[in-house]
């Protein structure tokens, strides 16, 4: 894993960045949330990739770009968390009363 | 915090960018990913000996084919693989090289050429063994025919490096290992080369033996040649060791009384068991005959001459037989002379008298046995007796001057009884010859030196005409 994160730093930064970015518009916007139901199914789906990379079982680099992808979209899912809570710290505006 | 699940219900719309930078990072990034994976791979299997080894890379997954020497070294490179960082999974290809059973290495010599074939239990122990023939064998060409195989016999790469210094003595043949058993064919290139080789083996490390060793050497010849017109006889040849050369060439000097001994021995290793056992009775017999030839060729012996009557050729047959050591073979070819013409009784004193000035009959020291080295001479007495069958002989003893007289007087008698009995054995009629002792009462030379005491023991033969 430290292979990973030192060999793609710039990219697990550009998706946390990304990630960062993402998390503070969520605040304050307005449209459509994923649903409950769906976001189970997601969180599911992600969870059985998790699965299928810690197992090994998809073979060569079919494994690799699985493995590169739960760690950027670790990364993002970082960078949301951060930003949301960074907006919601700073600057507490309208959009919280919703 | 509680606001962080309604918000993430929010941050969906990100992931599409996500999966743009997920596939920009997967396309620029495997192929220097694998290129790092593989250099890495290959470094850490550095100083693990493996042949054909081959390592791929597949996103992090590296398999590995090769063929290890051992269980242990197939293990150690997997295990240095799985320990490169970055590595996820390793797929084992690797094998063991092929196990040769028996395990044989062989080492062939022609005249321009060694050819090793067989396996070799390492590329190290392949490269040692290449390069030590080719000191060995300098200025031959070395090909190498060797491949690798597991299943060699412990210390095999010492047995085999002898076995070389081995192949260097050989003008031709084969040395083969295998597993524990040694066998050599071939034929040595100088004399003595096959005891040399001998002598090596009993150094083959602990746990080697030699099943069989068929090397040959060049025939270990010894030659004699007796020529009466030029009065010589001529040595030639080969003989085991510096003693047995001055043996030999005393012993011809006493037993050839009227020829001068040519000596062109030289001592050489590689003679056959009973070398001298052999050559010496041989060389007797030599010199019992008027003209012949010795050749000793390994254990066979070929005699061919003439001797100088029919009893005389009679007995060497009989006491050549007789004496030879075991295993030899003996191969006699023996005519007899042609009977020479009959001479009147002065002619045969004469005769007598100059055979006589040349040589002298030999005693045991104080006794009256006759010395064998003598028999050449009595033997030519003999045909001189032949030739002159109407003449009575005398045959008178005379020692020196040292004991006392009747001591002298009896020890001369005998030693002239003993040899008209030689001349009786050869077939002459015994009523022909008195024996005569005179004890020291006519001394030729002085008896005050050594010398003249050794020209006062002598026998005389005087002929005198049948009344």
């Amino acid at each position: 894993m430290m292979f990973l994160a030192t060999f793609h730093w710039g990219w697990l930064l550009a998706a946390l960045l990304l990630g960062f970015a993402m998390g503070w518009i969520a605040v304050v916007h307005r449209g459509h949330g994923v649903s409950k139901r769906l976001a189970r199914w997601l969180a599911a789906l992600a969870a059985a990739c998790l699965a299928a990379a810690l197992a090994r079982v998809v073979p060569g680099r079919f494994g690799y770009w699985l493995d590169l992808g739960l760690a950027l979209f670790a990364a993002y899912l970082i960078g949301c968390g951060i930003g949301s809570l960074l907006r919601d710290r700073v600057l507490p505006g309208p959009a919280n009363a919703d | 915090m509680r606001g962080l699940g309604r918000w993430s219900s929010k941050w969906w719309p990100g992931t599409i960018p996500l999966a743009v930078i997920w596939a920009l990072a997967a396309w620029t990034s495997t192929t220097p990913l694998e290129t790092e994976l593989g250099n890495r791979a290959s470094a850490a299997l550095k100083d693990i000996l493996l042949d054909k080894s081959r390592v791929s890379v597949s996103g992090r997954d590296v398999t590995l084919a090769a063929d290890a020497f051992s269980e242990d070294g197939r293990r150690s490179a997997v295990a240095a693989i799985e320990a490169v960082p970055g590595v996820r999974l390793v797929n084992d290809e690797t094998g063991l090289i092929p196990e040769a059973r028996p395990f044989v290495w062989s080492a062939e010599r022609d005249v321009v050429r060694l050819t090793l074939t067989g396996s070799s239990p390492l590329p190290a122990s392949k490269a040692k063994l290449m390069e030590a023939a080719r000191a060995d064998l300098g200025g031959v060409e070395v090909v190498d025919q060797t491949g690798l195989s597991r299943g060699a016999p412990p210390r095999f790469d010492e047995a085999a490096l002898l076995l070389l210094d081995q192949v260097a003595r050989l003008k031709d043949g084969k040395i083969t290992i295998s597993d524990n058993k040694v066998s050599l064919a071939g034929m040595a290139r100088e004399l003595g080369g096959r005891e040399a080789i001998a002598a090596a083996l009993k150094n083959l490390p602990e746990g080697f033996s030699v099943a069989s060793n068929e090397i040959k050497a060049p025939p270990y010849i010894f030659q004699a040649n007796k020529d009466p017109v030029a009065q010589t006889l001529t040595l030639t040849g080969n003989v085991p060791d510096n003693n047995l050369h001055g043996a030999i060439v005393a012993a011809a000097g006493r037993k050839f009384f009227s020829e001068k001994v040519v000596d062109n021995l030289k001592a050489s290793l590689g003679a056959p068991a009973g070398f001298a056992s052999a050559v010496m009775p041989a060389l007797a017999a030599l010199s019992r005959l008027s003209t012949g030839t010795l050749v000793v060729s390994d254990r066979e012996v070929k005699l061919s001459g003439d001797a100088l009557y029919d009893s005389a050729a009679a007995q060497l047959r009989a006491s050549l037989i007789k004496d030879f050591p075991q295993g030899w073979q003996l191969k006699p070819d023996i005519s007899v002379k042609p009977a020479a013409a009959p001479v009147d009784p002065t002619v045969c004193q004469q005769l007598f008298s100059e055979l006589l000035a040349k040589g002298t009959i030999r005693f045991e020291s104080g006794r009256s046995s006759l010395d064998p080295d003598s028999a050449g001479l009595l033997d030519h007495l003999t045909e001189i007796a032949l030739r002159c069958p109407a003449t009575n002989i005398e045959v008178a003893g005379h020692t020196d001057a040292d004991g006392d007289n009747a001591t002298n007087l009896a020890l001369s008698e005998k030693r002239a009884q003993a040899v008209v009995d030689y001349l009786v054995k050869a077939g002459l009629s015994a009523s022909r010859f008195t024996a005569i002792g005179y004890g020291s009462t006519q001394p030729v030379a002085t008896n005050d030196t050594d010398e003249g005491k050794a020209r006062n023991r002598r026998i005389e033969f005087v002929v005198k005409e049948q009344s």
